[in-house]
């Protein structure tokens, strides 16, 4: 499938999830795919998805609307960057 | 040396239901905080709720604090063969009921308020039994009107009063109780107010942690080490406040203390106000993962003093508040020896408290436990026998041997039972007191039951 500016931009999100996610769980991440589930199968938890949010804001510099976040934002790496991108 | 005193199930019903006769009906509703904050400010949780299948299932926890006599409410039947191990053991086991509909999102007692027949056998089941609960929320509260049974506690709303982390600064502070600096914040203008004066700290180059006063034990904690994201979580509290229309934060900031251990330590508060020392547990890390807890733990006699001094303090406090039960105390060891001995007051019972019948039992003079949990990944249910050949000379098989001692058995099938998937697996843990003479032995059997474990989840790994 040709790259375009679209997918390459939701490859960057996803990365920076991935990342900030190894920082969060303080763990080298090396087999996360974008459809991993975050509580079930790495641990995550609300302290660990409050601070994910604020090293991704950082990251990104935004802020999220914490009042509007759901648990299924957090559901897998994927559903995390769909989230991240819709708020930039 | 502290020393266990025999008979703490006597013990604990003398102290709160004033006799040690009185049978109870133990609860073992795990994660009762998630009960206390709701309504709560404190940190955002973002719709969590819930502690899931494996940790509801620690209420079995309950069945070896019961003693002949008691009763014991569990979301599911244990397992056949773990019943004749602890029987083999010479434990005498309480009359278990099961409640009709076991819901794994549900903790104990929210199961037993659903099960009108079960209310029923309670209520029929003795004039004199009294409600033993892992701890109480508004929850055990219903149960205890619903049945007519009496609760061995105080109300609901002393418990989560002294449970609170904002209680146990302002209460460490007003005993002189070392700790480390920082601000209790009931509302937002401490808040703000802690935020400014914290910011030098962030300046000098030292981490500030955020705590919300009704998290669960070891949740609920937000480090922070620079001053923008100090300001953000700031702006975060107050947005929230706003739009929920009040003053009230619920938080404590306080400067991060670098530990060497963590200790935990229990007191019993009698109806009396008398205050009994109970034990000092150490917990052990590896590798900066927590492994489980030492008993008992290698402290100097000044540290324990400290430790001791301070809980009967703080219980004597608690009494005077209206308090009286297990509370568990969690404590620090600093690097140069110094002890901050009260991090957060747990007004309820505490993973120790299941523990200490067993180590009257079992762990004599001069022995050593290490309680640990072993995490599993399982496809399908291990049954216990399963389970007891494929630790073959590691469990306890008799009071004087060495091995593991195992405590808790639902939460290794809880997940597990649920699965719908074919091939899915799910986390499972097993809990258990490896007892032995020596450090050296229980290291080596907990080593081997490790690599023991490993294999089993390798197999259900593949399987399927």
């Amino acid at each position: 499938m040709p790259q375009t500016a679209e997918s390459t931009a939701q490859d960057q999100t996803i990365t920076a999830v991935r990342e900030a996610l190894g920082d969060v769980l303080q763990r080298e991440l090396p087999d996360l795919g974008p459809d991993a589930k975050l509580f079930d199968d790495y641990g995550l938890d609300s302290t660990g998805v409050l601070d994910l949010l604020m090293r991704l804001e950082e990251v990104f510099d935004v802020e999220f609307d914490t009042e509007e976040l759901e648990m299924s934002h957090f559901a897998t790496v994927r559903t995390l960057a769909d989230y991240v991108a819709a708020a930039r | 040396m502290e020393s266990l005193l025999p008979g703490f199930n006597a013990r604990l019903k003398a102290a709160v239901a004033g006799s040690e006769r009185v049978p109870f009906v133990f609860l073992g509703n795990f994660e009762v905080e998630e009960q206390w904050a709701v309504g709560e400010p404190g940190l955002p949780r973002m719709g969590f709720t819930g502690g899931g299948a494996v940790v509801n299932s620690m209420d079995e926890f309950a069945m070896l604090l019961a003693g002949e006599g008691d009763h014991v409410v569990l979301k599911a039947r244990p397992d056949a063969g773990y019943l004749a191990y602890l029987r083999g053991l010479g434990l005498a086991l309480p009359t278990v009921h099961v409640v009709a509909e076991s819901d794994p999102a549900r903790t104990v007692s929210q199961d037993a308020l659903a099960d009108p027949a079960l209310q029923s056998a309670l209520a029929a089941a003795g004039a004199d039994l009294m409600l033993y609960a892992h701890g109480v929320s508004t929850v055990e509260e219903e149960l205890a009107g619903r049945t007519g049974l009496p609760l061995a506690h105080p109300t609901a709303a002393v418990c989560k009063a002294v449970n609170s982390k904002i209680y146990s600064r302002r209460v460490a502070d007003e005993l002189g109780i070392p700790q480390a600096r920082g601000w209790a914040c009931d509302t937002v203008v401490e808040l703000t107010r802690a935020v400014e004066e914290a910011r030098g700290l962030l300046a000098e180059g030292r981490k500030l942690v955020l705590k919300d006063a009704y998290g669960v034990s070891g949740k609920g904690i937000m480090v922070i080490e620079s001053e923008r994201r100090l300001d953000r979580v700031h702006r975060m509290v107050l947005a929230r406040a706003e739009a929920a229309g009040s003053d009230r934060a619920g938080l404590v900031l306080e400067e991060w203390v670098t530990k060497q251990t963590d200790l935990n330590y229990q007191v019993t508060v009698g109806r009396d106000g008398a205050v009994r020392f109970d034990f000092v547990k150490e917990a052990i890390t590896e590798n900066g993962t927590h492994k489980g807890h030492r008993m008992p733990a290698r402290l100097t006699p000044d540290q324990l003093d400290a430790v001791t001094d301070a809980g009967l303090r703080l219980g004597a406090r608690l009494a005077a508040d209206g308090y009286f039960g297990v509370a568990g105390m969690d404590a620090l060891l600093l690097p140069d020896g110094t002890v901050f001995p009260v991090i957060e007051i747990n007004a309820r019972n505490n993973m120790s408290t299941y523990q200490v019948r067993l180590q009257e039992a079992f762990v004599g003079e001069g022995r050593i436990a290490l309680a640990r949990h072993y995490p599993l990944k399982l496809s399908a249910p291990l049954p216990f026998e399963e389970l007891r050949r494929t630790l073959d000379g590691l469990l306890l098989e008799h009071p004087d041997g060495a091995g593991l001692l195992v405590n808790n058995y639902a939460t290794v099938n809880a997940a597990v039972s649920t699965l719908a998937e074919p091939g899915a697996t799910a986390d499972g843990r097993l809990y258990g007191l490896v007892v032995g003479d020596t450090a050296e032995q229980v290291t080596a059997i907990d080593t081997e039951i490790t690599a023991r474990l490993a294999a089993v989840t390798e197999g259900a790994v593949h399987v399927g």
